[in-house]
């Protein structure tokens, strides 16, 4: 009972601090402030009706409304996101599992991308997150700063290959492909075998390039048609495309280790 | 650990390489898919099509591997008296390959179905992430005996065929 009294009291100080926004919803944090009006104390079911709602805003992609955020900090909060810091306090924000990388990039969630404009903004993301300009700030924050850049590398590295980016994108839309099942395409397995004995058989790196530039060739291919797939939502063809894609990625990389 | 033993004789291994498994307890989780990557036994192919032959080609999505498995089978025994591995991946693929094409070697194809993969990843020592090289051979063993099945049909077949066509 005194538990919950403490819970209660300090609740009310963060409630009186923070503006109320009545379309705001709870967010994953330490510090995540429940709406819990003070009678409620005495019923303890409802803090768990709310935990299960706040589960469901966490759904990424098929959610229609991003989640409105609330600053650890200053209690500030508003209708999107905050990505990196609060546009309040300038405190840095912990990692928002329902922020996509497209959105870290401000980019549409569509599968064709210009790989250098996502370089460009990873560069000016990893300014903001770079340890000399954070050392000075809590432990909390430089924390929250090396999550946060950590889920940006990733962002970078997931969107920059076609491959990746493919995967990506269906994931985000609710598309899992399996993984598991066994490929027993006779025609892909065939060829699949013979490309992989063509590199293991190569003796000069002339050759070796000759083959990268065809594979390179059918991945460009096979990007495209995923491209159109997706854009169709022909999502079985899609997982076609992404498997033949994965098969001369591996071509590619064996490639590479020979040269 | 006298189980496994025993079991690895009735497999028919060689001494060769029951030997050093038989030791100690203290050898490193991998070294048995180390003793099949340096020295892999049964690589190569067989006639695909000749009629005794069976096929059987796979892949595995996640990581883009691919693995050929061959079984000569005894037509009149139905027993599979030879194996030989292609595979394109990662060590415990290989591995995973060449210790199912020592496994299926003097069995009988029904036998062969039933092999698990637990059974050649516990062999193998094979860490959670490597599950699925162990499934690809699996998988190559049961995809290897229904095309020396269908293949016999095949010819069953058109020799049925053949022979009715004679006597009409």
């Amino acid at each position: 009972m005194n538990k919950t009294k403490k819970l209660v009291a300090s609740i009310s100080t963060l409630l009186t601090r923070r503006t109320s926004h009545p379309s705001s919803t709870l967010r994953c944090n330490p510090l995540a402030t429940f709406r819990i009006k003070p009678q409620t104390h005495l019923n303890p079911v409802k803090p768990l009706a709310l935990l299960r709602f706040s589960g469901r805003a966490f759904c990424s992609g098929s959610c229609d409304k991003i989640s409105s955020s609330t600053c650890w900090n200053c209690g500030f909060s508003s209708d999107k996101s905050a990505f990196l810091f609060c546009d309040s306090c300038r405190s840095i924000q912990p990692v928002d599992d329902s922020v996509d990388y497209f959105q870290i990039f401000g980019l549409e969630k569509k599968y064709e991308l210009d790989a250098g404009s996502v370089e460009g903004k990873y560069k000016d993301w990893q300014k903001k997150l770079h340890p000399d300009l954070v050392h000075n700030k809590s432990q909390k924050e430089r924390d929250y700063a090396a999550e946060q850049s950590a889920k940006v590398t990733e962002a970078c590295r997931t969107l920059t290959k076609r491959l990746s980016r493919a995967m990506y994108i269906m994931k985000v839309n609710g598309k899992n492909i399996n993984e598991e099942e066994t490929v027993t395409d006779p025609t892909l397995l065939m060829e699949m075998m013979e490309l992989r004995e063509a590199i293991a058989e190569a003796d000069d790196s002339k050759e070796l390039n000759k083959i990268q530039s065809q594979v390179q060739e059918k991945l460009k291919q096979w990007s495209d048609s995923f491209a159109k797939a997706f854009e169709s939502q022909r999502f079985d063809e899609a997982v076609k495309c992404i498997r033949r894609m994965t098969f001369y990625e591996k071509a590619c990389e064996e490639i590479v280790k020979k040269l | 650990m006298m189980l496994r033993q025993a079991a690895k004789k009735a497999l028919g291994l060689t001494s060769r390489q029951s030997t050093p498994w038989s030791v100690g307890i203290s050898r490193s989780y991998h070294e048995n898919v180390i003793d099949h990557y340096d020295n892999p036994r049964n690589v190569g192919s067989f006639d695909k099509n000749d009629p005794s032959i069976g096929t059987g080609l796979v892949g595995a999505p996640a990581c883009g591997d691919v693995m050929k498995l061959q079984i000569k089978v005894d037509e009149k025994t139905g027993q599979i008296v030879d194996a030989r591995f292609k595979t394109f991946g990662c060590g415990s693929a290989i591995a995973s390959s060449s210790v199912a094409t020592e496994w299926v070697k003097g069995k009988a194809m029904e036998e062969v179905l039933t092999i698990k993969n637990t059974e050649i990843a516990k062999h193998l020592s094979l860490p959670p992430v490597k599950l699925h090289c162990s499934m690809l051979a699996e998988d190559a063993i049961k995809a290897a005996v229904k095309d020396y099945k269908e293949k016999r049909l095949k010819t069953n077949g058109a020799a049925a065929a053949a022979g009715q066509t004679a006597q009409a």
